[in-house]
């Protein structure tokens, strides 16, 4: 039977990381993943990644997953694409599929970096056509190029439901509403600021009463509902839809683990059933480890920590290095992996209500509730300030891991400081240029360059943009306001598109000047948003 | 509540469920204890449907031939489940002369019991089974065997006998056997809790060889492990059971559709016993293998599921069944060797029977305990 | 490992309710009210719920639908679905058709 040192089951980023780190201390190690492109749920993310320069953090996903596969190669890494490992069996044997016939491997470590998969939740007509996972609606789009419909519900207001949003809208896909049976907003509010400015209503504390149509979906209605998750009678509300996706949640895809007879928990904290694993993916059989969502739901920053830390784990247990460097190369792998695990979002922080910041500055509420700032609160934020001529506004309101803008500006006008999660804020007596690359920079689109006052009654706001056709310079249209509702008219000055700004588009328009601190979105009179 | 019944069965697979629920149906008080967390956790959900005669040793054909004409035909009305009894017939079939010659002699000693069974030829086959490879020569006939569905069937003994209040106790998991005063009484625990009864029913498969030990008495039996595959619903093909004179593979097509297939791959007596039913890597492609050979046109027919089994394989091939003279108030329904399932009604009703009356309408005398001797 | 169960406790009676005939499985089409009921009728574990009725049996094996069938049972017996013992997962991971699982490839054969 071939053997291998190392056996990774998964080319997502916790695989190809753990791959890289074996190869580069000598393993020779093959990756099998099912799919027919490597980098897992990479490959779909099309938006940039939060963090801090060492976490990649401004790249986007499929960038990464470009980069990862690349460094794997370099190392030497063998990865073997439409083979499914259909079957892990004892003594570390693994059965893959692949072409018209099955393969038994055997390795001397194995690693189980699988993933997750989506869930679902059930309401009258669940079952119809055109309802579907925010996952599986973001694959048909990023990977396949095809729409999943033409108006969509979404049902989820974590992160995954918020990106998909915007990405279908990004597709042209028109997203009628977002509700969340939970009465705040679960994902980052960079992200639901994004999407609610414009003009997608946010309905929390609301969930799906049924889907309608006979054949396939051509409705929804959706209804407000108390504490105790009953529907409040008479809040109903319906839209014409022929989509429904459904972003609720991942479930770590453990059954390789299960069916080998490792040692597993039901661990709602970490998404359902996961194997019992110490703290680098060591599980209860001897030689297999487990890393990024299978042995846990987290983000792909943090399974690529924790696929570095089992791909050297490995290396140990197979005496390709000595344990003084595991434990020093552990050292920096926790500090990193800590470092994403910060700020509100934290897993400690799950569930909790956090009335302020780290700054002691209460929290939007508007933003949990709607999904955007209102204007009579953004003034607390301390990225947000007035100024003579043009500077940054930073509607960054949450503490969150993040920091690329303050690395961003040439000038040094913005600083976030020591801890990562902070704020950012404006520097005193620092000079902005107008270049734009804070704007281009920001992960959650949350920096605008304004000029309050041009001197003509008038102001200038730059938006990031990433939607297509890009206007050009002259259309007149609408500026949406944070609500997503028109504050004004506005006319594009110019939009700047350069390599520097990696695809985000800067949009700059002129609105009356008294709007300068309320326009943050640009939209065509004839056409809806990133039509 | 009591701890205490008339009768407490050790072991919640089918043959206790079934006798938990004859006994209550005679008015018996029973406590029914499984030792995993799942009624029926055993062979019982994990056999391939067989309710066979032909093939069988003629020791425990009369128990199996009075429960195939007694109860499975109406076992679904009395359970209130579906059992998807089917008695299409049973086609053993064979490809090659050696083949031939193992088929002649079981459907020899079967006629001389009284079984309706018989020898045809590959076309007779194939009019019963259109879908059989030409490489198909021979078989032998039953036409009144059949299969049903192991999961429902079990879990419906288990209904019925709560439904007539036998307080069955899963996760309960037996070590021991007590005598009081010379008699049988008590049933020791893994927990600490303790079970008394004036009979105690040992069905607990190969199990119950260590309990039974705890009372001086040593059941000649071996844990082998069975593995078994099931593909995605198929458009109807067929009812009969299947059998091979090889036995490579066995099966049915069930209700919904799916084909259940057992088999092996000679290495089964060898496996490594790891303490928990996990497939071989090589036993499922082997099984696949045996199919087509067979069935060529499953080919495309997608496997969903594959899983293992241990079977209490019994020193001569048939069960261990009855009272034990030396140790009064123990009675043994273990040893079932792989084909317990299209027993499990007969044998439980005759062990009901004998418990409530001291008889058996079926003489299960040659199953007895008693039984085993040295070969010379 | 195992806990003791006793099935003979009073989990009160079947109440028929309005979303009964709400399909949970998919793959088998079994409904919410077919869950329910086989609970009242002992089936208590995942494993039995699963055995008795064919949920998460079909061609997706339980993907969709297990987490849904662990609350409805846990709600049922008033329990926790922590309590309830995680799905079973068997060979093979993904259907396979049975002529390439009983193709087994030489060592490197597909490798290179």
């Amino acid at each position: 039977m071939k053997r291998y040192d190392l056996i990774i089951v998964g080319a997502g980023p916790s695989g190809l990381s753990a791959a890289i780190e074996a190869a580069k201390r000598g393993l020779k190690v093959v990756v099998f993943d099912e799919n027919e492109k490597p980098g897992g749920q990479l490959f779909k993310q099309i938006h940039k990644f939060f963090g801090s320069r060492e976490h990649r953090a401004k790249v986007r996903g499929f960038v990464i997953g470009r980069q990862l596969l690349e460094e794997a190669d370099k190392a030497g890494v063998k990865v073997v694409l439409n083979a499914t490992v259909i079957g892990l069996y004892q003594d570390k044997e693994v059965v893959v599929k692949t072409g018209d016939g099955v393969c038994h491997y055997k390795g001397d470590a194995i690693i189980i970096a699988t993933g997750a998969a989506e869930n679902m939740v059930t309401f009258p007509g669940w079952t119809l056509p055109g309802v579907i996972g925010a996952g599986a609606a973001q694959t048909m789009i990023n990977m396949h190029g095809v729409l999943p419909g033409k108006r969509v519900l979404m049902l989820g207001s974590g992160n995954v439901g918020l990106v998909v949003s915007f990405q279908l809208m990004q597709c042209g896909c028109e997203v009628a509403a977002l509700v969340d049976a939970a009465p705040r907003v679960g994902g980052y509010g960079v992200h639901a600021a994004k999407v609610a400015r414009t003009g997608v209503p946010f309905y929390l504390s609301h969930t799906i009463v049924k889907a309608e149509g006979e054949e396939y979906v051509t409705g929804v209605t959706i209804a407000e509902i108390d504490k105790n998750f009953r529907f409040i009678e008479g809040t109903e509300k319906h839209f014409d839809v022929d989509t429904i996706c459904l972003a609720v949640g991942l479930s770590p895809m453990s059954q390789l683990l299960k069916m080998a007879g490792c040692k597993m928990e039901d661990n709602p904290a970490r998404g359902g059933q996961v194997p019992v694993c110490d703290e680098h993916g060591r599980t209860s059989l001897e030689g297999v480890f487990v890393a990024g969502d299978v042995s846990g739901i987290e983000e792909a920053s943090s399974a690529m920590i924790e696929g570095c830390m089992a791909g050297i784990a490995a290396a140990e247990y197979l005496g390709y290095i000595e344990k003084e460097e595991l434990e020093k190369e552990m050292v920096s792998l926790d500090v990193a992996l800590d470092g994403l695990r910060q700020g509100m979002f934290a897993p400690k922080n799950r569930g909790k209500a956090i009335a302020r910041t780290e700054e002691g500055i209460e929290i939007s509420e508007s933003l949990l509730q709607n999904g955007y700032v209102a204007d009579d609160e953004i003034a607390r934020f301390p990225g947000v300030m007035h100024k003579a001529g043009v500077h940054p506004v930073m509607e960054c309101t949450q503490n969150i891991p993040c920091n690329p803008c303050q690395d961003a500006c040439p000038r040094g006008c913005i600083s976030i400081g020591e801890n990562i999660t902070s704020l950012p804020l404006v520097v005193d007596g620092a000079e902005c240029i107008n270049c734009g690359m804070c704007v281009a920079s920001c992960s959650g689109q949350a920096i605008f360059l304004v000029d309050e006052d041009c001197g003509d009654g008038t102001a200038t706001v730059t938006i990031p943009y990433e939607f297509l056709p890009l206007p050009e310079t002259g259309t007149k249209g609408a500026a949406l306001g944070r609500n997503g509702k028109k504050v004004c008219e506005a006319e594009v000055l110019g939009v700047k598109a350069s390599k520097a700004f990696d695809k985000t588009n800067l949009l700059t328009m002129r609105v009356p000047k008294e709007y300068a601190m309320k326009a943050r979105f640009f939209q065509t009179e004839q056409k809806g948003a990133g039509a | 509540m009591s701890n205490t019944a008339e009768v407490v069965v050790i072991g919640g697979g089918i043959i206790g469920c079934a006798i938990s629920y004859y006994l209550a149906k005679r008015k018996v008080s029973v406590i029914c204890l499984e030792g995993s967390d799942h009624i029926g956790n055993g062979g019982s959900s994990r056999n391939g449907g067989g309710v066979r005669q032909s093939g069988r040793d003629p020791r425990e054909l009369p128990l199996v031939m009075y429960g195939i004409k007694k109860f499975w035909p109406t076992l679904s009305d009395e359970l209130e489940v579906d059992c998807e009894y089917h008695q299409d017939g049973n086609l053993r079939l064979g490809k090659t002369e050696k083949h031939r010659e193992i088929l002649t002699g079981l459907t020899e000693r079967a006629v001389k019991v009284g079984l309706d069974v018989k020898m045809i030829d590959g076309t007779e086959v194939r009019r019963i089974n259109p879908y059989l490879s030409e490489e198909v020569t021979c078989a032998s006939w039953c036409p009144t065997d059949g299969h049903a569905n192991p999961l429902t069937t079990t879990l419906g003994y288990y209904k019925a006998a709560r439904k007539l209040g036998v307080r069955f106790i899963s996760g309960e998991k037996a070590v021991g056997l007590k005598k009081v005063k010379g008699k049988l009484r008590k049933v020791l625990c893994e927990s600490g809790n303790i079970y008394e009864g004036e009979t105690v029913v040992l069905a607990a498969g190969y199990e119950s060889r260590e309990i039974a030990a705890s009372v001086g008495i040593d059941i000649p039996m071996q844990r082998a492990m069975l593995e078994a595959l099931v593909t995605e619903a198929e458009p109807h093909m067929f009812d009969q059971m299947l059998g091979t004179a090889e036995a490579d593979f066995y099966g049915h097509q069930t209700k919904h559709g799916s084909f259940v297939f057992g088999g092996s791959s000679g290495l089964e007596g060898f496996t490594k016993d790891n303490g928990t039913p996990i497939c071989y890597s090589k036993t499922a492609p082997c099984i696949c293998r045996g199919i087509l050979k067979y069935f060529p046109v499953l080919a495309d027919a997608k496997i969903v599921r594959t899983w293992a089994g241990w079977m209490d394989k019994c020193a001569d091939g048939v069960p261990v069944l009855g009272e034990v003279a030396e140790v009064p108030g123990l009675v043994l329904a273990c040893g079932f060797t792989g084909h317990g399932f299209g027993i499990a009604p007969g044998a439980a009703d005759q062990l009901a029977e004998l418990i409530t009356t001291g008889k058996t309408e079926i003489d299960l005398s040659e199953l007895r305990y008693d039984r085993f001797k040295a070969k010379i | 490992m195992n806990t003791v169960n006793d099935r003979a406790r009073d989990i009160g009676p079947f109440v028929p309710a309005a979303d009964d005939d709400m399909l949970i499985c998919r793959c088998e089409e079994i409904t919410k009210g077919e869950i329910r009921k086989a609970v009242h009728e002992g089936m208590w574990t995942m494993t039995e719920i699963r055995r008795y009725l064919r949920t998460g049996m079909g061609l997706c094996q339980g993907q969709t639908c297990s987490r849904l069938v662990k609350g409805i049972v846990a709600r049922e017996l008033g329990i926790s679905p922590a309590e309830l013992e995680p799905a079973t997962s068997r060979v093979p991971m993904r259907p396979i058709e049975m002529h390439i699982f009983a193709n087994e490839k030489k060592e490197g054969e597909t490798d290179e």
